[in-house]
């Protein structure tokens, strides 16, 4: 008796159970981005209650529909195009450059027990110290030019990148390098078909890092030495007090930064999909 | 010495690992002495940590030699060389290739990925029966398909010597059955495979007894020759020859061999004693 009763609720409850997960998952799915969504919406309409009730004044708080319509203005005259190329420019130059730079020095540090031991503290220095600080001394020596800007840029990406490349290539699988070596594979070979597509996931979150610290870099330099930019365009205009048009630089800010981490991000599931576990 | 059945002279050999950290020596292989004929299939038995996966990466020459004679057709082995390779106890395929690039790695690492070279490889993917899953990645494939990849990409460069690590050892009883058929296949079948030597290391006995012609029983580590056994079941072998009572014979004679190095506490003693010879 009890086991009759038991199996068909056993029999009901399987597909049930298995279904649940997958529901779970899609849920969870759409659930997320909605759930951001209405946090963001939150915050900017408190703001704008909060602007437009006069709990705080709209001349120095800006307000999101102040700033939205500044926005839609500098795209209509053209305003935002300037500033957004500079920016842009300035942080794929520099981006660039620590690429090019820090992946095959990475490597070779990372391969080279002598050149490791000897750089080591130095790279460890540079990443830690707040790089920002450097930048007084940097606009001495580059002036306040768009090379210096790319400088402070590639100052700030370099590091987090060489770090990234340099402890992928330390944690190379030791039974990777065997099957190179008893093959025959030269240097060369070992670098470049071994550590590189094993360093790949490092260089990917290194870079995605590094992109992260490019746009401050670019930003604080805009921002310090101005003359273009986006971070000039937020000085320029809070300094005149037009928060509207400073805040709708930022939201062009914010949209970059989103933007290049989603990329990277893709990049990272483009090129490194074999290394995923699932 | 330069006779030319004597593929492969193992001569008072004696081997080990440095320790960096303490910069003492831990002897692996001690004394041991033993040849391999050109052509054979030998397999290699001994307790385990006695030394034989040391022995192979010594053959394999990414180990130096500490002392003694290593000699494949008469000289000293020194490196790494294109007429040797490796199948690795632990499949150890690169991620990012697929299986067809995995398989061709040798090729490519030694300049010789021409239209030949291709052919060959797509050859052996269907003698490994890997056909229809060129393109899979390594984390798509089972145990026993990597270590198919595995023994193929070692194939690949028609090597002189094949060395093999306990290749199968991870690989579920059944797996590793067919995996053993597959090799003797190979093995029999492989054109460019006659006019081959390979030497192959496993925990088992059966399966040596299997695949070799003699089976080489090393003693607990650290390593010296007990007894080479020869293995006189005809070939081509099917599964069936498993069943044969002189195959029984002979690995339970082995087996006992073996057993005769694995007395408890045996193990440890010798390596304590052998364990930190300082230089
Ligand atoms: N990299 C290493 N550094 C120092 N000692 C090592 C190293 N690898 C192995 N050894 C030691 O050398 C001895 C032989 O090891 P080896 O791996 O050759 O044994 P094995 O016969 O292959 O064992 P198994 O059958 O379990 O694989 C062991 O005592 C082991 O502790
Ligand atoms: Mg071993």
């Amino acid at each position: 008796m009890t086991a009759t009763q038991l199996s068909p609720g056993r029999v009901r409850k399987t597909p049930a159970g298995a279904a649940a997960p997958g529901r779970r998952r899609a849920f969870d799915r759409y659930l997320n981005p909605v759930l951001g969504a209405v946090g963001v919406a939150v915050v900017l309409a408190s703001w704008q209650i909060c602007a437009s009730t006069g709990v705080v004044d709209p001349k120095f708080s800006s307000s999101p529909s102040g700033a939205f319509g500044a926005l839609v203005d500098s795209f209509k005259s053209g305003d935002v195009w300037s500033p957004l190329g500079s920016t842009l420019s300035i942080v794929a130059w520099g981006m660039v450059i620590s690429i090019v730079a820090a992946i095959p020095l990475g490597l070779l540090i990372g391969r080279n027990r002598v050149l490791y031991a000897l750089t080591d503290p130095l790279i460890s220095i540079m990443y830690s110290v707040p790089y920002v600080v450097f930048l007084p001394m940097l606009i001495f020596w580059f002036g306040i030019g768009a090379d210096a800007r790319v400088v402070i840029v590639v100052w700030s990406a370099l590091f987090p990148l060489l770090i990234n490349v340099i402890a992928g290539a330390r944690n190379l699988e030791q039974s990777h390098l065997q099957v190179s070596r008893v093959f025959c594979a030269s240097r060369l070979m070992t670098l470049r078909s071994v550590a590189f597509p094993a360093t790949l996931p490092y260089i990917l979150a290194g870079v995605r890092q590094a992109v992260g610290r490019a746009l401050i870099g670019a930003i604080v330099a805009e921002l310090f030495m101005g003359s273009a930019g986006l971070g000039y365009v937020v000085q320029l205009k809070t300094s005149n007090f037009q928060t509207d048009d400073a805040m709708a630089a930022i939201a062009v800010i914010a949209v970059i930064a989103v933007l290049l981490n989603h990329g990277v991000a893709y990049l990272e599931q483009r090129l490194t999909f074999w290394s995923r576990t699932d | 010495m330069n006779d030319p059945r004597r593929k492969l002279v193992v001569d008072d050999l004696r081997i080990g690992h440095w320790s960096r950290r303490s910069g003492t020596f831990a002897l692996a292989c001690d004394g041991l002495t033993f040849d391999v004929a050109e052509n054979a299939f030998v397999a290699i038995v001994g307790p385990s940590g006695c030394g034989k996966t040391t022995f192979l990466t010594a053959l394999a020459g990414l180990i130096p030699v500490e002392s003694g004679r290593l000699e494949l057709n008469g000289e000293q082995i020194s490196g790494p060389s294109r007429d040797r390779s490796l199948v690795f106890q632990q499949a150890s395929l690169f991620p990012w290739r697929n299986v067809v690039a995995n398989i061709e790695f040798g090729l490519k690492a030694q300049g010789r990925l021409d239209a030949e070279g291709r052919a060959r490889v797509a050859e052996l993917v269907e003698l490994v029966g890997l056909s229809g899953k060129e393109d899979k990645y390594p984390r798509e494939l089972s145990g026993g398909m990597s270590q198919r990849v595995n023994l193929a990409r070692a194939l690949a460069t028609d090597p002189d010597l094949l060395l093999l690590d306990e290749p199968f050892s991870a690989l579920d009883a059944q797996t590793r059955e067919l995996m053993q058929e597959e090799l003797t296949r190979v093995w029999q079948a492989d054109s460019a495979g006659s006019g081959k030597t390979a030497v192959f290391v496993t925990h088992d006995v059966p399966e040596a007894v299997f695949l070799a012609d003699r089976v080489i029983v090393l003693s607990s580590g650290p390593a010296h020759l007990v007894e080479v056994v020869e293995v006189n079941l005809p070939r081509p072998r099917g599964p069936e020859v498993k069943r044969s009572p002189e195959f029984q014979e002979i690995s339970d004679y082995i087996l006992s061999l073996v057993m005769s190095q694995n007395k408890p506490g045996r193990r440890t003693e010798d390596h304590d004693s052998n364990a930190a010879l300082s230089r």
